[in-house]
């Protein structure tokens, strides 16, 4: 690895190793990613010490670059790896040094326990507790919509830690092994018919004071850094169709092709009015790039999510519209429909999960734009006496 | 037609929904979506008992002589309820068109077995362009003789699978005719489509040299489909408008109740104005439908601009009061045991029968001009 390499350095670099150790069809497996980790391309913006490089955002940009022009995945994960990031800010020496290498080679599967029967966008009025015994915490409480956590190794759990603070100040961030006896998964089965949130209850489950994130009162702020990386993520990309029929995401020309109406001039305007939304997020996505990479950060940065809520919702009104009647049907027969359909109900994936558009209007509003903060009545009252709903 | 004084319908109107409530609720739409059929024949024959399934069918005929008044009413709470029942297609369409045609001996009959609710009808439109539109038939009639025989595909054919009589618009020689086919009769196949909305039932039917009694009629036999089909929109229209309603009411009632922050969600003027929008949205609908079911009723010369108005203006403000629902609920709306998506599935579904939103905002303005 040289040392402030020119960019000229670092392409070469980075192209000669890819040379060298990917291949066409390779799988992204632990043992891929490894050698990503090794290579110190998992995480190129991060301090040496941890697996990194010290890149600053423009070079560590050409590393992506290279990546995916041979197809290759594992890069950029200073970006796109909310689990490790939020790690790597957080959590103490000896826990990072055991869970850092394991998340960047996704070795661990993760969840996130924030949202519980009480408490959703209003995320710091968790009730879920967490007792200190010296070297340990006891975790009781309710947590709900937990995606993933059925084979989740470990689940970022906030909880309560002090009950006679006002809500944003007692709240504790851990990684919580889920693999215990003292938790249930119980999944729950989505308008998609499908079921990746669950419930989890958790009774008298242990985790070990090494996995506190910060101090036991500070997890709130720790929450903010692995929101806005989920958010961040949520803005960038969303799942597509389920039908795996072909055609990508955004290519609402090859629907209309297939389905006969590319012809109806309702159609056409409406393909450019929502084509439109998916190309100017593009737009505003690299122009915030461009800023970040001249060190300095954009307000667009946080409309990502928001602006892809809306595109999700928009897309799939319009292939419901291309369809028309088509759309009456679902199943493997009927893959464009399935899709319209899906992609009708997924759109709320974004809409609601990570955070409501409600909400994420509320904060650009107010950290973005500086509006006045909406008044909140139990911001300062000790939380043992907080309303509950 | 019957009179019906506005005592009679307040009647029928609170005993459906007392009806619905005993045994159309939540936990039964659920227990019937799953089945083959999708509807509940014990509910059918209370319904039946009711006078619902026979209210179109002239009293002679044994129904009840109700207009688009009566049946847009029933409609409404039908919406609210998500009534799972062949009621569309055999007590409105079925009965619209065979009221329609002039043809005395086919109504005689065939509607008093539809009154009774003890044969359930459908009429097979679209073909697989799914278009509601003379053009859009895809069945082909051919003639030797006296004798008739069908060939070709009617798609989307609303409770298909359930019908004991199919009535079939088709292409003769002479312009569209309508015949009536038994499913059982040989070169028949029925296929059952999955619906996005589980609480509707919808078939394919394949054609292949089917003999069929051709039911003639004293008028264009396509204008008789069109009035059957307007008929159906003004109920669809007041399905839409009771199940807006129900979605907004269900909506406003958590909204009040859901506290986060120290204070109820609907303290919070996003959720207070998207609420306040619903509101206007579905009174909007429950005019529309009303107003298009008492002009077709007294065949007033807007009726059918009132008609195209209610068809699009119901359907979307269904899609946006159910679609909107599932935002100001959060998380719980997301899943399968919330009724927040079989509202939007509904909603989705009634969008598209019968022509959708652009379809008809097509008609509505060609009517604008001709008045203009
Ligand atoms: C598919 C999916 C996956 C999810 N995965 C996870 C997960 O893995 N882990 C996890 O912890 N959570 C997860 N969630 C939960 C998600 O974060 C919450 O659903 C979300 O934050 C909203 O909380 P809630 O459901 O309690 O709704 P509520 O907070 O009760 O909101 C109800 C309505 O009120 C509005 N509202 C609330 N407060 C305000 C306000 N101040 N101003 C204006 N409007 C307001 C909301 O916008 C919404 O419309 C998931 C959710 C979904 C749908």
């Amino acid at each position: 690895m040289s040392i402030n390499p020119t960019d000229a350095e670092l392409v070469a670099e980075v192209r000669e190793w890819l040379a060298v150790n990917w291949d066409q069809g390779r799988k992204h497996d632990p043992e891929w990613l490894g050698k990503v980790v090794e290579a110190r391309w998992a995480v190129p913006r991060w301090p040496t010490e941890w697996f990194g490089r010290g890149l600053g955002d423009a070079q560590a940009r050409l590393v992506e670059r290279e990546f995916k022009a041979v197809g290759a995945h594992g890069t950029g994960q200073d970006r796109s790896n909310l689990w490790a990031n939020t790690a790597l800010a957080y959590a103490t020496p000896e826990f990072k040094a055991k869970i850092v290498p394991a998340l960047l080679r996704d070795e661990v599967k993760m969840c996130l326990l924030y949202s519980e029967p009480g408490a959703g966008s209003d995320l710091a009025g968790i009730r879920t507790r967490a007792d200190s015994h010296g070297d340990h915490f006891v975790v009781n409480g309710q947590k709900v919509w937990t995606s993933s956590a059925a084979d989740a190794d470990y689940g970022m759990l906030i909880a309560r830690t002090d009950w006679d603070v006002p809500k944003h100040k007692g709240i504790g961030f851990f990684f919580l092994p889920m693999k215990q006896p003292g938790i249930d998964v119980r999944p729950l089965r989505q308008i998609t018919d499908e079921a990746h949130f669950n419930e989890v209850f958790i009774t008298d489950a242990t985790v070990p004071a090494a996995n506190l994130l910060g101090t036991p009162t500070q997890g709130w702020e720790v929450l903010q850094t692995a929101l806005a990386y989920e958010r961040s993520l949520m803005g960038d990309r969303a799942r597509g169709p389920r039908s795996g029929a072909g055609g990508s995401t955004g290519d609402m020309i090859g629907l209309a092709r297939e389905a006969g109406t590319l012809g109806d001039p309702l159609i056409r305007q409406d393909i450019a009015r929502v084509t439109a939304l998916r190309t100017l997020n593009g737009l505003n996505n690299a122009r915030a790039k461009a800023d970040l990479a001249q060190g300095s950060s954009s307000a667009i940065m946080s409309l990502g999510k928001l602006a892809m809520s809306r595109i999700l919702h928009e897309e799939a009104r319009l292939r419901t519209s291309i369809l028309g009647a088509a759309s009456l049907l679902e199943g493997p027969q009927f893959p464009r429909a399935e899709d319209a359909n899906f992609l009708t109900l997924n759109a709320y994936f974004t809409s609601i999960g990570g955070g409501t558009d409600q909400i994420q209007r509320n904060i650009i509003g107010e950290r973005v734009l500086g509006l006045p903060k909406e008044p909140e009545v139990d911001r300062d009252m000790p939380f043992r006496q907080v309303r509950s709903g | 037609m019957a009179e019906f004084t506005s005592d009679d319908r307040g009647a029928l109107r609170e005993a459906l929904r007392r009806l619905l409530q005993d045994h159309g609720s939540e936990a039964d739409v659920r227990r019937t979506m799953i089945t083959d059929s999708g509807h509940d024949p014990a509910l059918w024959r209370r319904l039946t008992d009711m006078g619902i399934t026979g209210l179109l069918v002239g009293e002679a005929h044994g129904g009840g002589g109700g207009g688009p008044i009566e049946i847009e009413m029933v409609m409404e709470e039908a919406g609210a309820a998500l009534l799972c029942s062949p009621l569309l297609s055999t007590g409105i369409l079925a009965v619209g068109l065979l009221q329609g045609l002039g043809n005395a001996e086919a109504a005689a009959r065939l509607l008093p077995a539809i009154a009774d609710g003890s044969r359930i009808a459908t009429v097979a439109i679209t073909g697989t362009t799914g278009t509601w539109t003379e053009a859009g038939v895809g069945v082909t009639a051919t003639r030797s003789g006296e004798d008739w025989t069908l060939d070709g595909t009617a798609s989307y054919v609303t409770h298909g699978q359930l019908a004991d009589v199919l009535l079939v618009v088709a292409d003769t020689p002479d312009g569209t005719a309508i015949f009536e086919v038994e499913p059982s009769t040989a070169g028949v196949a029925v296929a059952a489509l999955p619906t996005f909305d589980h609480t509707l039932r919808l078939a394919r039917i394949n054609f292949s040299g089917v003999p069929a009694r051709v039911l003639a009629s004293n008028r264009p036999a396509w204008e008789a489909v069109q009035e059957a089909m307007d008929l159906a929109l003004v109920a669809l229209a007041g399905e839409q408008a009771g199940g807006a309603r129900a979605v907004l009411d269900m909506t406003v009632a958590y909204a009040k109740s859901r506290v986060q922050f120290g204070r109820a969600i609907g303290s919070f003027q996003a959720i207070k104005h998207m609420a306040t929008d619903l509101l206007l949205e579905t009174e909007s609908a429950t005019s529309a439908a009303r107003h298009a079911a008492r002009c077709l009723a007294e065949n007033t010369p807007d009726a059918a601009a009132a008609i195209s108005l209610a068809a699009f203006a119901c359907a979307d403000a269904f899609v946006t009061t159910t679609a909107t629902s599932i935002q100001m609920h959060g998380g719980i709306a997301f899943t399968w045991d919330h009724p927040a998506h079989l509202y939007l599935r509904r909603a989705r579904a009634d969008a598209q029968l019968f022509g959708n939103s652009n379809y008809h905002r097509e008609r509505y303005v060609q009517h604008l001009e001709r008045q203009s």
